[in-house]
């Protein structure tokens, strides 16, 4: 199984996520958790950083949704930062690029 | 020219090297370049069509693997890469489950907080980014999938 591929850095007001590599149907659910972990403590800016993310699944778009859903349910904003090549070529196919302002 | 051939067990542990091989055959017809030649190990997915083709790879694999083999394997993916001039096809059968590819729900027409999916774009993603898919079911299923060269049109679905 890969190893996580992610780092998140906190500060007084404002979440960052870094996203590396792959994020599919194996990476994923381990981002999973750390999201609900973020989720939980309310943030109320969360930056996802995907300028090192290479690749995208359905499961790595699901999983981003679910966090997108989670910090916006608690009155949070969330920014989709630096996606690129074939992660960006998904966002626009399914249209997040405009839900996610990219 | 002749197929590649692969046979991996159909679970999701054999994925990476299924798509790494599906990148680099994907590159034969797109004649695009590595960042990082040297570095097997480099998700580098960037040009157009070997986007297109490696996108829709990895969620038929999914979807073999999830849908067929429930998770837990029980027989291989054989899976046929034929690179052609103008074109890319890839054939993948398995012995699972078959899939009931009329059941997959369209996109929401209007996307926002509310109605952004949290599942079911695997096969919205693939037909969209290919020009051709097609699926029968068996015991064998076999999913076949194509690009050309340049880009093309939404994908006609055959069953």
């Amino acid at each position: 199984m890969p190893s996580p591929a992610f780092d998140v850095q906190r500060s007084d007001s404002v979440t960052t996520l870094l996203v590396r590599g792959s994020l599919d149907i194996n990476t994923a659910p381990q981002l999973a958790d750390e999201i609900d972990r973020v989720i939980a403590a309310r943030p109320s800016h969360v930056i996802v950083d995907l300028s090192a993310l290479d690749l995208i699944d359905s499961s790595g778009v699901a999983a981003l949704v679910k966090l997108y859903k989670g910090v916006r349910g608690t009155g949070g904003a969330v920014t989709v930062a630096g996606a690129r090549d074939q992660p960006l070529a998904i966002f626009k196919l399914l249209r997040m690029d405009k839900v996610f302002d990219i | 020219m002749a197929p590649i051939r692969l046979i991996v067990p159909g679970t999701l542990r054999y994925r990476d090297v299924a798509v790494r091989i599906v990148a680099e055959a994907a590159r034969l017809v797109s004649c695009s370049s590595r960042r990082a030649p040297n570095d097997p190990l480099d998700h580098d997915v960037r040009d157009p069509f070997d986007t297109a083709v490696v996108s829709a790879f990895m969620e038929i694999f999914n979807n073999v693997s999830i849908h067929a083999y429930q998770r837990v394997g029980g027989g291989p993916i054989e899976i046929a890469i034929t690179p052609g001039e103008r074109q890319l096809v890839i054939e993948l059968k398995d012995h699972g489950r078959p899939f009931d590819i009329d059941a997959v729900a369209p996109l929401p027409a209007e996307l926002d907080v509310n109605t952004l999916p949290e599942g079911g774009m695997g096969i919205h993603i693939a037909k969209t980014m290919l020009d051709e898919i097609g699926y029968e079911p068996g015991p064998p299923n076999l999913w076949r999938l194509c690009k050309r060269l340049p880009g093309g049109a939404n994908a006609v679905t055959r069953i």
